[in-house]
């Protein structure tokens, strides 16, 4: 009999960009599918700015540890670029990595974009989206994340059908319209991938 | 709310402690404990039938707001951070003495490897220290499940109980199974035998200190089954608790040759102490993972020195937070080769104060102010709060950050010491935490010392929770005998920067005591609209002078 497998995911960005509420669907979808999930985060400061990040583990076991470590996750998500970067070893071999384009330059010293881009791209299964020009296309200035989103959910045993009504749920209270856009963001998101598996 | 759903392990505890049927919630915010209060809160709002839930002024008001509703005799749940128990101690320990009526459990979130706080001490240190039981979960279940038993326990054994968390598990999110919800039954209030209990004069507290270590083998007893041996075949063992316990039993699953070893695993103590020999002599040697202090690791080394490694013996590091890849480095496991870093060179994204703050131009006046005096290299205490932020690079504004309050002792000591001039900078929530008392010494003391309060109006840092001394301040400053010619209320915005910088040098180059409040909304507060509400009644009160509310303002 071989192991059970555990699964990681890394979602990482600055503090205000909707982190922690991006791993919370996560989560719910993953449990909804069926799947043991564990979620973890570190915010104590999370609303000033800094680097903030979540981890989500999932099997088809009951997990106890909701840290993944070194080398062992699966995807990163990640809103900003250069914090991607802060994670690439978290990830396994043959891990992904789908990273909006867009600086948030809020600190002294951030290094040159064409830099960060050219270490990401090194990067052997990283995904750039450049969540400005998809933004400006959805006529949504916030669909950066929701994009991500359904980016990554090309890489997660998550349907359709479930990361719609997790998505609605969410997004319920702020009425039809926000949730209409959201989807579209994430349906957007997840063509994205299609396009280029396809090529 | 279901009775399936996603929380936090803070949550767990405040979620089962309304199924429990507790009449009140108290705390006091602090990373990570602050969502155990809040979640309970918002179940209370939503069905209050005669429940409370309250944040106090500090620790030790909330603490001793939960004694009174277990004297009472009804259920209670108390929350804070591990540093909020020093600020509580003096109840907690007493409270180990007169014992409870109604169930008392108090939720403690330790922060090992310091990702908000100031230290990583050990509540369980503290609970060993006041001879009470302490539960440590380490699963988002366990939370709910021990909580629940941490109050059938606290009414069996007559005394309060504590449930550890740690960040890892405080602010881990998962699936959590509730049982039924009780209503709020009371015992009724102490009975009147017992009243002598609750009175700790010495003639009382000697026979209640006596009364408490003779709970102590019944306290082993109730909490056996919690702890156990899990035999092993090989003779090099692990010994478990919290989230080393978690760690462990996740490994197991990628590793099935590690249920080979002798286990002993913790969730509850005082430990039964006929259990560490019996699991001693399966073993030649033990690997110890729990979170933080050594406290297992100790007393397995004083029985059999030298064979037992963890913290103190240098196999895991002595400081800082538990991982996964800690034991598996201990352990000889293999891990596994992912991507490599990023080779370029990634800066730090610090914390920082928002844009518009109203703590940057208060610190801008502050230092511009010095400056016009002739004294920029002036030595500032800071406290807790987002203006600690201040203590960065570049504004480098505060000189000392130490505990809740300290920063207007520490100036006024500094200040007795000849430091001239000698500043403290304190948000309005930490200063009705336990910066009142300090206040009152400085007015008495008549030293030149200026205290800076940067009001915004709610508990900022832990998300914005209301501040006991919304609307108070200026009257809590009066109150502790500062004189009014020598209280300032500033608005700190930009447009208002020159005339604050001359209040400032005012303030400073006054003999004896001043005060300067800076009060402006914390803009994140302001964003949410957390006072609308307040604010327009306030506004409409004042109008129609229908209460009190004028005196309040």
């Amino acid at each position: 009999m071989s192991e059970p497998r555990i699964h990681g995911i890394v979602l990482g960005g600055v503090g205000g960009q909707g982190v922690l509420s991006l791993a919370q669907i996560v989560l719910e979808a993953l449990r909804r599918s069926g799947l043991h999930a564990l979620q973890s985060e570190i915010h104590g400061m999370s609303q000033r700015g800094g680097s903030v990040h979540a981890q989500v583990c999932f099997s088809e076991v009951p997990l106890s540890s909701p840290i993944i470590d070194e080398g062992c996750a699966d995807l990163l998500i990640a809103l900003e670029p250069l914090e991607a970067l802060r994670y690439v070893a978290m990830l396994r071999m043959n891990g992904h990595l789908v990273v909006a384009e867009e600086p948030q330059v809020n600190m002294e010293g951030y290094p040159p974009l064409e830099d960060i881009y050219a270490a990401l791209k090194a990067v052997r299964g990283c995904h750039l989206v450049d969540t400005e020009d998809l933004a400006r296309k959805l006529n949504h200035r916030q669909a950066g994340g929701m994009a991500l989103l359904g980016m990554a959910s090309r890489f997660l045993p998550v349907s359709d059908a479930v990361w719609h009504d997790v998505i609605t749920e969410r997004f319920t209270a702020k009425g039809a319209r926000v949730t209409e856009k959201n989807i579209e963001a994430f349906n957007a998101g997840r063509g994205l991938v299609q396009e280029a598996v396809g090529v | 709310m279901a009775l399936g759903t996603l929380a936090l392990g803070v949550e767990a505890v405040g979620c089962a402690a309304f199924d429990a049927g507790i009449k009140g919630a108290f705390g006091y915010p602090g990373t990570p404990s602050t969502e155990g209060f809040e979640f309970v809160e918002a179940m209370i709002h939503e069905a209050p039938e005669g429940r409370v839930a309250q944040w106090a002024a500090n620790e030790k008001v909330a603490y001793d707001l939960a004694l009174g509703v277990s004297y009472a005799g009804h259920r209670t749940l108390v929350t804070m951070k591990h540093v909020g128990l020093n600020v509580a101690m003096d109840a907690y320990a007493n409270s180990a003495l007169t014992g409870v009526r109604g169930g008392l459990v108090l939720l403690v979130a330790d922060d090992p490897g310091m990702h908000s706080s100031q230290n990583e001490q050990d509540s369980r240190r503290l609970a060993k220290f006041a001879w009470l039981p302490v539960l440590e979960p380490s699963t988002v279940q366990e939370c709910y499940d021990f909580t629940w038993r941490a109050f059938e326990l606290s009414e069996s054994l007559q005394v309060p109980v504590m449930v550890r968390l740690v960040t890892r598990l405080a602010h881990c999110r998962a699936h959590l199974v509730r049982r039924e919800v009780l209503a709020p039954i009371g015992l009724g209030v102490a009975p009147k035998e017992t009243i002598q209990d609750w009175v700790l004069i010495p003639s009382n507290a000697r026979r209640r200190y006596v009364d408490l270590l003779a709970k102590q083998p019944r306290m082993v007893t109730e909490l056996s089954s919690m702890n156990r041996i899990v035999a092993g075949t090989g003779r090099r063992g692990v010994a478990v608790a919290g989230m080393g316990r978690a760690y462990f039993e996740q490994l197991t699953l990628e590793h099935p040759e590690l249920l080979d070893l002798p286990r002993l695993e913790v969730a509850a103590y005082p430990l039964d102490p006929g259990l560490e020999p019996v699991f001693l002599s399966l073993v030649d040697e033990v690997f110890v993972f729990e979170e933080d202090y050594p406290v297992l690791e100790e007393r397995l080394t004083f029985q059999r020195a030298g064979t037992i490694h963890g913290r103190m013996d240098g196999a895991l590091p002595r400081t800082g937070e538990l991982t996964p890849r800690l034991l598996k480095d201990a352990l000889g496991l293999s891990t596994a080769d992912g991507k490599a870093a990023s080779t370029l060179d990634l800066p730090v994204r610090a914390p920082r104060f928002c844009d518009g703050c109203g703590h940057v131009d208060a610190y801008e006046a502050m230092q511009e102010a010095l400056q016009n005096i002739g004294k920029a290299e002036a030595r500032v205490f800071g406290d807790i709060g987002c203006y600690t932020l201040a203590a960065q690079e570049p504004m480098s504004a505060i000189h000392a950050v130490v505990e809740m309050g300290a920063s207007i002792s520490m100036a006024v000591g500094a200040a007795m010491a000849g430091q001239t001039p000698s500043i403290a900078v304190i948000g309005d929530s930490t200063f009705g935490h336990s910066g009142l008392p300090a206040l009152l010494t400085a007015a008495d003391s008549g030293v030149n010392v200026t205290v800076m309060i940067l009001d915004n109006r709610v508990v900022g840092m832990t998300g914005q929770q209301p501040s006991q001394a919304l609307d108070q301040v200026e009257r809590m400053v009066l109150g502790m005998g500062i004189p009014a010619s020598q209280v300032q209320v500033l608005t700190p915005l930009p447009k208002q920067h020159e005339a604050n910088v001359k209040a400032m040098e005012a303030a400073l180059q006054h003999p004896g005591p001043s005060v300067v409040v800076f009060r402006r909304e914390c803009i994140q507060s302001l964003r949410r609209g957390v006072l609308k509400e307040h604010d327009q009644e306030l506004k409409a009160c004042a109008e129609q002078a229908c209460c009190n509310t004028e005196a309040r303002q």
